[in-house]
């Protein structure tokens, strides 16, 4: 019972989802309209559920002193003065001269642009050490990727003889290959994910359920 | 020549790190205009708003961070400007949790520049969460979907929202977008089902992921990365910015003029570096290669 009531209630769920792609009756979108909030509901309870988990995980850890407690000791902190803040400033809580805006201007996006500008370093070093001719698509990929990143920029348009000639080549790149690429991916994951949908509905794949 | 290049493959890091740091810092301090042209894309985005009868309303979904700010803020605001100018009115909502407190703030200081009124003119119907699922529910119905807006007025009593009930029924929805959830789930979600006009701005790492949907008529406009939002801001203000607002991403795309250079400037220098240690080394090595 415990395994075989939520493959039957996937499998019923996902059918009469599916179905809404072919019943276009005003009655059945109102039961499907209301399954989706409750998946709203669901989505917004997951954040709660991520709030317990980290205090279950990181508290015993501080208490206990074990390894890089400091670190998780300083994210709990940070953790309950953010919550605080929001719950403290109310529907006001994004008005300029509140803690939790403080909070958000002059923490959390420092950091947050902090920690992605430090990509650029890091793609710097990769370009010199990593980037490499090394066969044939190596060095179509290294070519096409030189002629994009100055022709992406304004200095790759002024350039004498090639100015001209650069975006456009960009763009065929862009266009053509890219393109080509890309939907190939993209179908294949398309058809990937309704093979997977079709085994999460009809219960072939049972690891959402902890099964192995 | 060999010992040159032996040195610089084996140098340490930190000097192509204080290089990069350099290529960013020079030009921002003694900046170096060039010209740019428009793209294709870009333009089709420009003219796909212009095209919006005033007094329309359109659904804007800003789905950025901190992180993607220096890329995407440029277009927002010039995009604010643009659909204000033109007198049409703007529902806000964002998908993402770090972007209310950055997107609140500029709509409400744009909308004052242009006198326009909360709930009549423009409204913030705030933060869902749900990822691809809010995006379906904001395709069925947006007064369920978002029940209060950041006010908590109900949304049925926005004037703005009389008679808009489903993303259908905008004129259009603009997507700025720095990732999942974001333009992607906008298309895959709601755009062919319900046959909707969706313009995106994106990030430059994106920008070709979209370009199949723009090539298939799913978005009727793309703009890409800094350089994207630097050709909105030439179309939006032709003439220069009016006094007292800056055009970030005009002023950004020259600083990314050095920091490309420089990054194509290692790649040759290493595989320059690569193919002389390695044609060097091959008949000493014994394995040969």
């Amino acid at each position: 019972m415990r395994s075989t009531f939520p493959l039957v209630l996937t499998f019923l769920v996902g059918m009469f989802m599916i179905g809404e792609f072919f019943i276009p009756h005003w009655r059945y979108h109102v039961v499907t309209a209301e399954l989706l909030e409750w998946g709203l509901i669901l989505a917004a309870a997951a954040f709660v559920l991520g709030l317990i988990n980290l205090v279950q995980v990181n508290l015993p850890k501080v208490i206990e002193r074990s390894t890089d407690w400091q670190y998780k000791s300083v994210m709990l902190i940070a953790l309950f003065c953010t919550l605080a803040a929001g719950f403290g400033g109310g529907i006001e809580r994004q008005s300029a001269g509140q803690a939790y805006k403080w909070l958000f201007d002059f923490l959390f996006v420092p950091l947050n642009a902090t920690m992605f500008a430090l990509l650029a370093f890091y793609i710097a070093s990769a370009a010199f050490r990593a980037f490499r001719a090394r066969n044939l698509e190596a060095t179509l990929l290294l070519g096409a990727a030189i002629l994009v990143m100055v022709a992406r920029v304004p200095m790759g348009e002024n350039l004498p003889l090639l100015g001209d000639k650069l975006p456009q080549f960009m763009n065929w790149i862009m266009d053509v290959p890219n393109i080509a690429a890309r939907r190939a991916i993209f179908i294949g994951a398309a058809l990937g994910a309704v093979a997977t949908g079709l085994r999460v509905i009809l219960g072939i794949e049972r690891s959402h359920l902890g099964a192995d | 020549m060999y010992r040159f290049f032996d040195r610089i493959q084996h140098m340490d890091r930190r000097w192509i790190f204080l290089g990069m740091a350099l290529a960013i810092l020079i030009p921002m301090l003694f900046p170096i205009t060039f010209e740019f042209k428009v793209d294709e894309r870009v333009q089709a985005l420009y003219d796909s708003v212009e095209e919006i009868e005033p007094g329309s309303t359109i659904f804007l979904s800003a789905d950025f961070d901190p992180a993607s700010r220096p890329e995407l803020e440029p277009f927002y605001r010039a995009n604010l400007h643009h659909l204000f100018r033109n007198d049409v009115k703007v529902v806000m909502a964002t998908l993402w949790e770090f972007a209310p407190p950055l997107i609140l703030p500029i709509m409400e200081e744009i909308a004052a520049v242009h006198g326009k009124e909360y709930g009549t003119d423009w409204a913030y119907l705030g933060y869902k969460p749900g990822k691809e699922l809010a995006i379906k529910a904001i395709g069925e119905n947006i007064p369920k979907t978002f029940p209060k807006d950041y006010r908590e007025t109900p949304t049925t009593d926005l004037p703005i929202m009389r008679g808009f009930k489903q993303a259908k029924d905008f004129a259009m929805i603009v997507n700025v977008s720095a990732g999942f959830p974001g333009t992607r789930e906008y298309v895959l979600q709601i755009q062919g089902q319900y046959d909707l006009k969706v313009a995106s701005a994106c990030t430059a790492v994106s920008g070709p992921d979209y370009i199949p949907f723009y090539k298939a008529g799913q978005l009727t406009g793309l703009s890409a990365g800094m350089p994207g939002s630097a050709q909105y801001e030439k179309l939006v203000f032709p003439d220069g910015p009016p006094e007292g607002i800056r055009l970030l991403a005009t002023q950004g795309i020259n600083v990314l003029n050095l920091g490309h250079l420089y990054v194509i400037l290692l790649i040759l220098l290493g595989n320059i570096g690569y193919f002389l240690t390695r044609a060097t080394d091959a008949p000493s090595g014994g394995k040969g290669g």
